[in-house]
């Protein structure tokens, strides 16, 4: 080299330079830029029962199966929207009775095998519509009583004939789809209902997800490992998923999880209003953030025995007429819920992480959720005014009202013993009512004699309990229709009761059939209204849900609906994390 | 000696058949079944519900499933579990093995801890010592062993040293053999302690008492007063005739050995057979529930028998015949 001396020495430092620099800003490029590896640790409190994706459907199991199984659509844990998933594509016809799918030709079982139109046919019609294997699926896919027809049309189109318009179809399609070339022997020995048992050895189940189990220490672990073979691609066009490697321990104490958290071992729990106080002041110390999603899905509500009935055997009335009077008149029940404290129960069953819920549909359920409903603020004076009104009075001075005929103003309220937060918010509104002249006998049971009374026997007062919500107003049908079995207040009728139960059956009916969103949202809007109007039930608090994560992922969009992990694919974890 | 044996094992079997029909009964008598969870799931239709439980025959009378139950019995099956849908022996196999891990461990820490502290308490009575030995004997006794393992767990997350529950490290399949032992007793020492810590200072309390009662007996004085050492009188002489009540004890004991520890296996995640059972009983598991009664039922049957035997050995003044 001729080059002169001074530039020759400069460029020697300028390379030297280049090369101490270059890396770093490679790692600099890496720790903002999605990239694979790493592993997730997270908690369960208890083991799967089965990766039977068909037979079972506690959230134990589907823990598990919802990484390694997928349906045609899925919906997104943002926008609570269905979306395609391993259907690309799909087409309905004019009378919103035939719908067309047409397969992603890039999916493949984890043996390599790929997923064809066969599987699909074969998921409903010899596993979900089967009669040998009792699920819950079918109830989704049959509408009064009729099945879907499910047909092959080619390798990778699939066509389903509904009996009759079915507005939540696309929600139903995320069933997951299970493997033919794998199951069919079983279900043909009529072995399938015992068929991927939690005895299984992992590596026999085969699924298409972007994960698969690898191992399973019952009581103690979880081991998921990435499909390498997984057909999503980020839009950067990076295979996904980013993570390697998701461990499950079980931890059946919350508080052991919690303690595993804050010692680093852990890399997500689910907060408890009182686990807030503790886990808000170590944020910055332990490096990790908290999410408070809002409200989350499961409601508590108070309900009065409506049912006019009477039993079969002794011909005595499940309810004594001058309680079902009470109960049946529409004031009484505007008078205890004016009287529910919805503040204080907040404030101390929740440690302040709820929402005073007034709608049927949690108000984190997006799209169907109507906010103008009839609200009843806590206000005890309006309460006793009213029922002042409907003739309760106290005569003999004895502290409790009396009706017309002269009965005090006396009933028995149950709820389930196990769930203390329930037993507490019942001994809130128990303090509520005796302040409005009730008197309530408070008697909390065992779970199986509650849910016997309730579907049985029918011979209570009140009772205070919850049921899971959802996004999509359909699948509440069974609550909310007046034959439906879960129509607690009273279930089963022939015909409906009441004007109101009348109106909740026509607009189920119609809003099932009803293709156009907005005029079904009109549909389930009018519902919210007229159930916050009557009250059959009287809904008390919802829970926030509320998430601690250490501060070591990226693409991170927690929700109340799907949680933190819900778009897990697409999670990386951080370089820069230590 | 033989002829007892088997005399016990003849009576052992309508004993087991009592204790299945009383458990089978008090179960089916009690209203609802497993399915009841079910029954609130505004998704689940009735049908769907009377199918699962025509599959497993629970819509007849409980005296015919008893009868099935018990015929499958003899035939080597124990039935189904309803929660997990598989084999309730293949459920049970492997956390029998950790459960039975964890209970040696403590029975052994117990037993060998237990009977020298009480014969040493006994020996130097009312000394400061002995009295040091009952204050935490009274304190443990008090502490429930699910709070003292929470307890445990929290002091050991913060100076750390030790695992935080559970059985084996995630990297356990890949230790030599010595590092699987290390590994295990690691992951024991936590579980164990909160078991042991409160048996201990009942039993040393026991065995104290008995050894009280025993140096105050004549023989004794006779023996020290002939000149014999006194570790002899003490080892020799008293202890032997000390421990006989103890040995009654253990026959106890036995049987709890695979229920005792539940509590303590929830709160360290210790994979056994305690928390299995108790959701079993809970949700109304039915065949799962039975296989955990006889399983106590046979070493609770055991235990005496082993009990017995061990009185024979142990003091010349029983026989049987």
């Amino acid at each position: 080299m001729n080059l002169p001396r001074e530039i020759h020495s400069f460029l020697r430092i300028f390379l030297v330079f280049v090369f101490l620099l270059v890396p770093s800003v490679f790692v600099l490029a890496e720790g903002v830029s999605p990239h694979h590896g790493g592993q997730l640790v997270l908690a369960t409190t208890s083991d799967p029962k089965s990766f039977n994706a068909i037979t079972a459907k506690e959230t134990s199991t589907t823990l598990v199966t919802s990484y390694m199984f997928e349906g045609l659509t899925r919906v997104n844990g943002v926008t609570m929207q269905v979306e395609p998933h391993l259907a690309e594509s799909w087409e309905v016809s004019e009378d919103g009775l035939t719908w067309t799918f047409h397969l992603r030709d890039d999916v493949q079982w984890f043996d390599g095998q790929p997923l064809t139109a066969d599987d699909v046919v074969f998921t409903f019609q010899d596993l979900i519509f089967n009669d040998q294997i009792p699920n819950s699926a079918r109830d989704i896919f049959t509408i009064d009583g009729k099945i879907f027809n499910v047909g092959k049309v080619d390798d990778h189109t699939v066509k389903f004939i509904l009996p009759f318009k079915f507005a939540p179809f696309l929600w139903g399609m995320t069933q997951e789809i299970l493997p033919r070339h794998v199951l069919k022997a079983a279900v043909e020995k009529g072995e399938f209902n015992f068929t991927w048992g939690i005895d299984t050895p992992p590596g026999k189940i085969i699924g298409t997800g972007p994960y698969r189990l690898v191992r399973y220490n019952p009581g103690e672990r979880l081991v998921f490992e990435r499909n390498p073979h997984y057909w999503k691609k980020s839009s950067e066009g990076d295979q996904l998923p980013y993570i390697e490697k998701i461990v499950y321990l079980i931890i059946q104490n919350v508080d052991v999880g919690l303690l595993k958290f804050l010692d680093g071992e852990v890399d997500s729990v689910s907060l408890r209003g009182i686990d807030y106080p503790l886990v808000k002041p170590r944020e910055q110390e332990g490096n990790f953030t908290i999410y408070e999603t809002g409200p989350d899905f499961g409601t508590n509500f108070i309900t009065f025995n409506q049912n006019s009935g009477k039993n079969p055997k002794t011909e005595e009335s499940f309810v004594s007429p001058y309680k079902l009077a009470w109960f049946t008149n529409v004031h009484f029940r505007q008078a205890v819920a004016y009287a529910i404290d919805k503040k204080k129960i907040i404030e101390i069953v929740m440690n302040g992480l709820g929402t005073p819920q007034s709608s049927s549909m949690s108000p984190s359920s997006g799209f169907f959720y109507n906010p103008d409903v009839h609200d009843y603020e806590y206000d005890l004076d309006k309460a006793r005014e009213i029922l002042k009104r409907e003739g309760f009075v106290d005569h003999n001075q004895d502290g409790i009202l009396e009706d017309l005929e002269g009965h005090p103003l006396e009933f028995n309220l149950y709820t389930n013993s196990g769930a203390t937060d329930r037993v507490q918010m019942a001994g809130i509104i128990r303090h509520d009512l005796q302040a409005i002249g009730m008197k309530v006998n408070f008697l909390p049971i065992e779970f199986n004699n509650l849910v016997k009374k309730l579907t049985a026997d029918f011979d209570w007062d009140a009772i205070i309990i919850g049921l899971t919500g959802g996004v999509e107003p359909h699948f509440g049908k069974n609550v909310w229709s007046s034959d439906g079995g879960l129509h607690m207040w009273f279930p089963n009728q022939a015909a409906p009761a009441t004007e109101w139960e009348k109106r909740i059956d026509e607009i189920f009916s119609q809003g099932v059939q009803e293709l156009d969103p907005v005029r079904r949202k009109g549909l389930y809007d009018e519902f919210q209204v007229i159930v916050s109007e009557q009250l059959p039930v009287i809904y008390t608090v919802l829970g926030n849900t509320v998430y601690a994560v250490r501060n070591k992922f990226g693409n991170l969009h927690p929700t109340s609906y799907g949680g933190i992990f819900h778009n897990l694919e697409e999670i990386y974890i951080k370089e820069n994390y230590k | 000696m033989l002829k007892i044996i088997l005399r016990r094992f003849l009576i052992a079997i309508p004993q087991l058949v009592g204790i299945s029909l009383m458990t089978f009964a008090l179960i089916q008598l009690t209203p609802g079944n497993f399915f009841d969870t079910l029954k609130l799931d505004p998704q689940i239709s009735p049908q769907t519900i009377e199918r699962y439980e025509k599959m497993y025959h629970l819509n007849e009378p409980w005296v015919n499933q008893y009868w099935a139950w018990l015929k499958n019995l003899f035939q080597g099956d124990l039935g189904y579990s309803f929660f997990y849908k598989v084999q309730v022996s293949s459920i049970i196999g492997s956390r029998l093995f950790n459960t039975f891990i964890l209970a040696l461990a403590s029975f052994l820490l117990t037993w060998f801890v237990a009977i020298p502290l009480g014969i040493w308490a006994a020996v130097h009575r009312n000394r400061f010592i002995d009295r040091l030995i009952q204050l935490f004997s009274y304190i443990a006794l008090s502490t429930p062993s699910f709070f003292l393992g929470m307890i445990l767990l929290f002091v050991f997350s913060q100076i750390g040293g030790l695992p935080l529950g559970g059985m084996h490290s995630p990297d356990y399949e890949d230790l030599s053999w010595g590092g699987k032992v290390f590994d295990l007793l690691k992951h024991l020492l936590i579980p164990t302690l909160a078991i042991s810590v409160g048996s201990i200072g009942a039993l040393q309390r026991i065995m104290r008492g008995n050894m009280l009662e025993v140096l105050r007996h004549q023989y004794i004085l006779a023996a020290r007063a002939k000149g014999l050492p006194e570790h002899r009188v003490i080892y020799h002489h008293a202890l032997r005739n000390a421990i006989n009540p103890l040995i009654t004890l253990l026959g106890y004991e036995f049987s709890g050995l695979l229920s005792g520890a539940a509590l303590v296996e929830i709160i360290c995640s210790w994979p056994g057979l305690g928390s299995l059972m108790l959701t079993a009983v809970r949700s109304k598991d039915l065949y799962l529930v039975m296989a955990s009664m006889m399983m106590g039922g046979i070493l609770f049957l055991i235990g005496n028998l082993i009990a017995d035997i061990l009185l024979v050995i142990a003091d010349p003044r029983i026989r049987y015949d």
